[in-house]
């Protein structure tokens, strides 16, 4: 199995404090599905895969291995976060796309690599002339979900942590956007755990569904 | 010129009602709810300036090292708590790390000028020591609390970008870095400023109170030089500290950002 997890428990709400339990795992080429309604608990799941909160028990493993072996900084470059709302940083489209190469973790190993960032933004219809040069800030809602899957494909993790990465994007750009995660996910030692309401998972190849109740 | 001061006797000095008497009046005026506030600071203003001056008095004729040394890292913890208490965008914050910075930054500048540039005999005498030591002091917790509050403040805003860098594999210190810049500047940069406008805005307290001691403002000029240039040093070197010391607690042991920093500030 390239991802586990085992009887994930962690606590949602306030003064009605509601306890969530939950197992999951997905092999390489294959997407878990996490469903259920708002305010379920599917973004805090994927935060706690993430390592950027605490749960209150459980154990994840990326190939075989505990999450307690692997420190923090490392595991979250591997088992990458794209969060609801995207992320972006002062500077242009290209500075985006080339921030996450000065961290630790990937400067060494990996470098920015211009031309694979463009073929992306290519398939993700992101490829009108002067794009790369636009302020970051300036971007549509939707051009902004595509910029950040681009960033995260880059960054090239074991795991995409993708919370509901289509939810700005039209018909087209969609396709778009499943047939970029599909093609992705055809290198070996890939999968990823995607939040989705809609019944967009027609598009993927291989996948199963983890529910969450509310 | 004359070098001897001009004393103020106690009649001389009850005249000051006079002054306080005019804030008074504005700030019953205009119903500013200060009236309380300002007659107790005036109380405390001749309560505890008296007793300072009679606890130096004590302090510059017995002349001892660790009388000297115990004052001053006294008044870095006085300095530290007031800094600890001035941050409103950070909560339960230890005094003991400002203790420290401050302590740090005010030893290491205070020491350069005493011993180095102003060399009294002995180099610990206190009639130099003291004052000197407590202008840095009141300079460095203006400035520390300055930077520790941004630190606090830009992170709370920033929380997005930095989950966004730990996402991307970097250490907290590599998700930090620009905010940690941000914040020592923010300490740093009240006492640049004033580098830049003194004399032509206003003379400096110290300056000040030389010139009505009698002293030559040509010597008074010196000292003042030395003064800025010795405050900056420690504000600089206690503003680094504190936030070297610090933007680790905004962080758990996993390498994310604490709950309390993602939550409205409470
Ligand atoms: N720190 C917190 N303290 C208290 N309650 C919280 C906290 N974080 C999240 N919650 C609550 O936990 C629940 C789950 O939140 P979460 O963001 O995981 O939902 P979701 O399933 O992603 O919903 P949506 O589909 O709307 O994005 C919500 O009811 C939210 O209000
Ligand atoms: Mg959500």
């Amino acid at each position: 199995m390239l991802f586990n997890f085992n009887n994930l428990r962690y606590s949602l709400g306030m003064e009605r404090k509601r306890e969530v339990a939950v197992s999951g795992s997905v092999a390489g080429g294959e997407v878990l599905v996490v469903r259920g309604p708002s305010g379920a608990g599917k973004s805090t799941l994927l935060r706690i895969l993430a390592r950027l909160q605490p749960c209150i028990g459980g154990e994840a493993f990326l190939k075989g291995r505990s999450w307690r072996e692997i420190p923090g900084t490392e595991w979250r470059s591997e088992v990458h976060y794209v969060a609801q709302k995207p992320v972006l940083f002062d500077g242009t489209v290209a500075d985006n796309l080339a921030l996450p190469f000065e961290s630790r973790m990937l400067r060494g190993k990996k470098t920015f690599d211009l031309e694979r960032a463009k073929v992306y933004l290519e398939k993700l219809l992101l490829s009108q002339p002067g794009f790369l040069r636009q302020d970051a800030r300036t971007l549509s809602g939707g051009e902004a979900a595509r910029l950040v899957f681009a960033r995260a494909l880059l960054v090239g993790p074991s795991v995409l942590l993708l919370d509901e990465p289509a939810a700005p994007l039209d018909g087209k750009s969609r396709e778009a956007f499943y047939g970029v995660l599909s093609g992705w996910l055809n290198a070996s030692g890939r999968a990823a755990v995607l939040v989705s309401h809609d019944g967009d998972y027609k598009y993927l190849g291989r996948f199963s569904f983890l529910d969450i109740t509310a | 010129m004359d070098s001897s001061i001009i004393p103020i006797s106690n009649l001389q000095l009850a005249f000051t009602v006079l002054l306080v008497l005019i804030a008074g009046g504005i700030s019953s005026f205009l119903r500013l709810g200060l009236l309380g506030a300002l007659v107790w600071g005036t109380v405390r203003t001749f309560v505890q300036l008296t007793l300072v001056g009679y606890a130096l008095v004590y302090i510059f004729r017995s002349n001892n090292f660790w009388l000297v040394v115990a004052v001053i890292t006294l008044m870095c913890y006085v300095a530290a708590k007031t800094a600890v208490k001035r941050t409103p965008n950070v909560p339960d914050y230890p005094t003991v790390l400002a203790f420290l910075s401050l302590l740090a930054s005010t030893y290491l500048a205070g020491s350069i000028v005493t011993v180095l540039i102003i060399s009294p005999d002995p180099w610990y005498s206190a009639r130099i020591v003291v004052p000197i030591f407590g202008m840095i002091l009141g300079n460095t917790m203006n400035g520390i609390a300055l930077s520790l509050d941004r630190l606090y403040s830009e992170v709370r805003s920033r929380a997005a970008e930095i989950e966004a860098r730990l996402t991307f594999g970097a250490t907290p210190w590599e998700a930090v870095r620009s905010t940690v810049r941000e914040a020592v500047r923010a300490g740093m940069t009240p006492t640049i400023n004033s580098l830049m406008v003194v004399g032509l805005v206003s003379l400096p307290g110290m300056m000040t109170g030389q010139i009505l001691g009698g002293a030559d403002p040509r010597d008074a000029v010196r000292y003042q030089i030395v003064v800025m240039l010795m405050i900056t040093a420690a504000v600089a070197t206690g503003c680094l500290i504190l936030v070297g010391l610090s933007y680790q607690k905004l962080f758990n042991r996993d390498g994310a950002l604490q709950s309390f920093v993602l939550q409205s500030r409470k």
